[in-house]
């Protein structure tokens, strides 16, 4: 019994952490259910090749690769959405 | 936005535009409601080439653009999702890996590295509270290589 309580209210204090750090305990519902199941720490380190890989061209015609992009400079990479 | 235009003469700058984080039919921010940023996540690639059109044009995005694929290639390979900032050097490596978004995305970081190869660039409205890199090149939540003194933003 005391397990069950134990972890009950382990799952009652990680979910209040959650809603606290999303704002609300929906948000936190919905960080759960769409954000987890996309969040990667990935295994890349200072010092790997950068890996390579095709992207679209605003005018959703042309391609290039991010290798493309490495011309003698560094290549400030900056990921993201719109939302 | 201001790193690339305070660098853009010593280092090249690409946005990549992964899945989005926050569509309406997922886990929507009232922030993206109040600013009328509402878009369910993109099923097609067209979709998520209007997107990006009307991000670069919403705020004239001066940065070079590339668009991940539908199978999230670049993402998976980056770990990129929701945001993140890398720094490639010249041949290629990873010099700086920054932190997943929101909570360890850190243009300073990018910042303080392009400063430490290239020297500061200082504004009058900046604030003096950029986190130093430590003596191992490193700043919290990210992993960064010290650039060599040689001759590069969300």
């Amino acid at each position: 019994m005391w397990i069950g309580i134990t972890v009950g209210a382990l799952i009652v204090i990680g979910f209040g952490v959650l809603s606290t750090m999303a704002g609300s305990p929906k948000d936190a519902f919905l960080m759960v259910r769409y954000a987890f199941p996309h969040m990667r720490s990935g295994n890349l380190k200072v010092g790997d090749f950068a890996p390579d890989a095709r992207l679209v061209a605003l005018n959703g015609s042309d391609h290039f690769r991010v290798r493309d992009r490495v011309a003698g400079k560094p290549l400030v990479l900056i990921f993201g959405s719109f939302t | 936005m201001q790193i690339f235009n305070d660098y853009k003469d010593h280092a090249d700058f690409l946005t990549v535009y992964v899945r989005e984080a926050h569509p309406t039919d997922e886990w929507q921010m009232k922030s993206n409601v109040k600013e009328d940023v509402c878009y369910a996540q993109p099923k097609t690639l067209e979709q998520r080439l209007a997107i990006a059109n009307d991000f670069t044009k919403r705020y004239s995005f001066p940065i070079p653009f590339g668009i991940d694929d539908m199978s999230n290639t670049v993402n998976d390979l980056y770990a990129a999702w929701p945001e993140r900032l890398y720094i490639l050097d010249e041949s290629g490596r990873i010099a700086y890996r920054g932190g997943m978004g929101p909570f360890n995305y850190s243009p300073k970081e990018v910042r303080a590295w392009l400063a430490a190869k290239y020297g500061e660039v200082k504004h009058p409205e900046a604030k003096p509270e950029e986190k130093p890199l430590d003596k191992a090149g490193q700043t919290s939540g990210s992993t960064v290589e010290k650039p060599q003194s040689t001759n590069t933003p969300k």
